[in-house]
This record gives structure tokens, sequence and C-alpha cells, in this order.
């Protein structure tokens, strides 16, 4: 079953500070962070929310 | 285009650790270059700025009045009650001393590099690393947004929490959600701060973690939390309980933000493994932060300047195996892992206490003058008062 839930991680500067926290706790490593760009590798990620938790001001969501 | 380039040690990453593990390797001969891939060292500022300063000698770090901000006198524990621990200076070197511009701090130790004979490149960005037979041999990098690569006898990984180079060299570097805390923090004016201590709450208000009060100057001081990760349960935890705290709190509700910052903090036990073939962590991306306090700094330049030593002596016997390499992991945890995982130790036990319990031991622990401040001691005074408290911790006793 393909997990079609997203994740959305909001970096254009709104609520990200690009702290890192969400890039050093991936259990896949498939977060990363370029100064001031975070990107993710949709088809490493398997959504297990480790990163919407660690993310001190809530710039991640799963939809 | 950028040439590539060749170096005896390289460091990745000019924080703290890295500058430190640049410095220590040029004092002993090594041709070194430390990259960072910001444009300026030290900014943005990720960090509560408190520290202990009596490592300072230890690693040649001159206090300078460019970077401190305020010399504090001791630190106060407030349980949830508000029942105050005070710990004076003479008994917590270990956990207080000066409020720091962190930017300005990482600065001078850039600069402690750079004089040393260090090379400084900024902008400038690892992408992976280089492997030959199963050694890691440099690079591939980027610089003003041209790939290159460089090729070094050594190469030191010191980027932060937020650690790739361990991963891509094969070092497992993952951290449990217990182990994490996600902190935020403000920068706040206009509030009752006091400037001789450095003030700390426990309990409820921060799961698993503390909020914490560190005075820049009068009526500015950086409020900031850490929350457990493996306790949080929605989106922004940090900012939620922040925010309360501080609106329960009228010397800081009245207050005004000027700043914030967050990250991840590791409060794991020490990593199993530091170095490999070529290659070596330091820092925080070597989880070398105090599972206990949260400071990082000092464990960072202490191990980061037997990294540089060891670096040196690697690429002057051009033998930089995990063998040679393995002097570094021994030295680092011979001066301080035994404190790491008996703090981690006491973290995990830490995080299980009831708000009942934490004004119970700071209750037991008012008037009493400890010899040294240490776990242990703590726990001694404790039993006097509530021994059925610490029955719990006997392993520690």
């Amino acid at each position: 079953m393909p997990n079609k839930r997203s994740l959305h991680i909001e970096s254009s500067g709104q609520l990200c500070i690009y702290c890192g926290a969400c890039v050093g706790i991936c259990p896949l490593n498939c977060i990363y962070l370029d100064e001031t760009r975070i990107t993710f590798d949709e088809r490493i990620c398997t959504r297990c929310e480790v990163c919407v938790k660690a993310c001190p001001v809530g710039a991640i969501e799963i939809g | 285009m950028v040439d590539d380039l060749r170096t005896d040690v390289l460091v990745i990453g000019a924080g703290p650790a890295g500058s430190m593990t640049a410095k220590w390797a040029a004092k002993h001969g090594a041709e070194v270059l430390l990259i960072e891939k910001r444009q300026e060292i030290g900014s943005p500022v990720r960090c509560g700025e408190g520290m202990s300063k009596d490592w300072f000698p230890e690693v040649g770090i001159t206090p300078s009045p460019h970077w401190i901000n305020v010399e504090v006198e001791g630190a106060r524990i407030f349980s949830p009650s508000e029942k105050v621990f005070e710990i004076n200076e003479k008994y917590a070197g270990n956990e207080v001393g000066f409020v720091v511009e962190r930017d300005g701090f990482d600065k001078q130790l850039a600069i402690d590099a750079a004089n040393a004979g260090a090379e400084v490149l900024l902008k400038t960005a690892a992408l992976s690393v280089l492997k030959e037979n199963g050694k890691v041999v440099g690079v591939k990098a980027k610089r003003f947004g041209e790939p290159f690569e460089i090729r070094a006898k050594v190469t030191i990984g010191a980027d932060g929490f937020e650690s790739q180079v361990g991963r891509w060299a094969g070092i497992p570097t993952n951290i449990a959600m217990r182990d994490m805390d996600t902190c935020l923090q403000y920068r706040m004016t206009r509030v009752d701060c006091d400037v001789r201590y450095c003030d700390f709450y426990l309990g409820k208000v921060a799961p698993g973690g503390y909020v914490w009060i560190f005075p820049k100057a009068e009526g500015i001081a950086n409020v900031g939390i850490g929350v457990q990760l493996s306790k949080v349960k929605g989106m922004a935890d940090p900012r939620t309980y922040l925010d309360a705290w501080i609106a329960n709190h009228p010397g800081y509700a009245k207050g005004k933000k000027i700043d914030m910052v967050g990250g991840g903090v590791s409060i794991s036990p020490p990593l199993k493994q530091t170095v490999g073939d070529g290659i070596m962590l330091v820092g925080d991306a070597a989880r070398m932060i105090d599972p206990l306090t949260g400071g990082g700094i000092a464990n960072g330049c202490i191990a980061g300047k037997i990294c540089g030593e060891v670096a040196a002596k690697a690429a002057e016997q051009n033998d930089a195996s995990k063998e040679v390499l393995m002097a570094y992991d021994k030295g680092w945890r011979a001066r301080l892992e035994e404190k790491l995982y008996r703090n981690w130790l006491a973290k995990e036990k830490l995080c299980t206490l009831s708000d009942e319990t934490f004004d119970k031991v700071i209750d037991a622990l008012q008037g009493v003058k400890l010899e040294k401040l240490s776990v242990h001691n703590i726990l001694r005074a404790v039993r006097d008062k509530y021994p059925e408290i610490t029955k719990e911790f006997e392993s520690f006793l």
C-alpha cells in the first residue's frame, strides 16, 4: 500500500527558522538543510512524523 | 571554476569544536583547512549562551569583554512549586560561569585557529565524503555554488547537531527520541531577571527538560526551553510550553521579545564510535553534549583540542588509519566519558520524576551546604530527609 499522506515542510521562512532539528533527528537521513532551504527526499521518507514533533516552531505538517 | 584543494587536515564546520580542532592541529604543525557553509561564523546564533569557565585554560581560551555579557555568581534551580536551590559559584564551576555573545565567542575561536595557521573558507559546504578503498580521503564540496573537491589526509566532521559527515562516512550517529530535546528561546527585554544568576525551572513546565533564564544585562535575558522529544505531543510544543511559562510569570509576561532561536540538542549517551579510517567526529556531531545540562561548548572544545593534536600527528606520520585515530577516541573518553555516561543515567531518572518528587528533592536541599556539586552529593543530601525518594537511585549512591 503506498502511503498517500504527504509531508509538508514550510521552509520559506514564515515558520521555519532553519535550526536543523528535523535534519538531525530524521532516522532515515532524508531531510537536508541548505542554509535557507530545507528539502526532503520523498522516496525515502516514511512519514514517521519524528520531524513533525522535533520542529520547535511547528513548521512541518503531515496531511 | 573553483580549483580542487589538498591539505593535511580538513575540518568541516567552524563552531567551537571545529575551530578548536583546527587551532590545535595547526599549532602542531599540520596544514589545516577549516570550512564553514555560512557566510558569517557564529551567526545566526543557536544557543542559550550560558557556559562554564573553569575549562578555558585547558584549551587556551582567553576570556574577553568582547563576548562576555555577564559573569554570574551562581545558578538557581526552581522546583515546580518554585522552591529554590541556589548553587553558588564555588560549587558550580561546571554548570555556570559566563553568559556570552555566542557569535562573538565563535568568531574569537575562529580567529585563534586562523592565527595558529589554519586557512578558513567561508560559504563552503561539504556535499559528500570522498572514499578510496573504504577510507575517507576528503569531501566533495561547493563554494559560492561551485562544486570542487578537497583532498585531506584526515577529515573531521564538526558539523553540529544536524551532522551529515558522520552518516556519510558510515559512523552511526542516530539518536533515540528520548535522547533529544527540542528547544526554543526568546531574547526578551524589560524582564525582571537577576544578573547574578542563571535560573533553571524543572518539572511539568518543560517535560524532560527545563526552562532557562540566562541574563544578558539588567532587564535583558535569554528565556528558553528544552522539551524531551519523546514527551512532545503536538506541533510546536516548545513554543506552547514556553509561552505558557512566560504567561504565568509576571516578571517575564511584561517583557518584549526581540529575538527567537531554536534547535535540537542531543541528550544521549556517548557515541560508541567517533573515528573511522581517515575520519573523526567532534562536538555536537559526536553527541558530546552533557545530557543533564544540555551544555556542549566545553566538551566540544576539550575534545577538539585532543582531536586536533591527533590529526596533526596522523598527518605527520602519513597514516590516518582508524587504529592511529583511535588515540583521539581514547583521549576524549578518558577525559569526558565517565561524566557523560553518569549524567545520561541521571537524566534518564530525572525524566521520570513527578512534580511532587522534584519539590521534595529541592526541599531536601534547603540550607544544605554541598562541598562539591555532584549528582552523588545531591542524592546523599536528599536521602537524609526523604529516604524513600532515593531508593530508586541506589545505583548512584
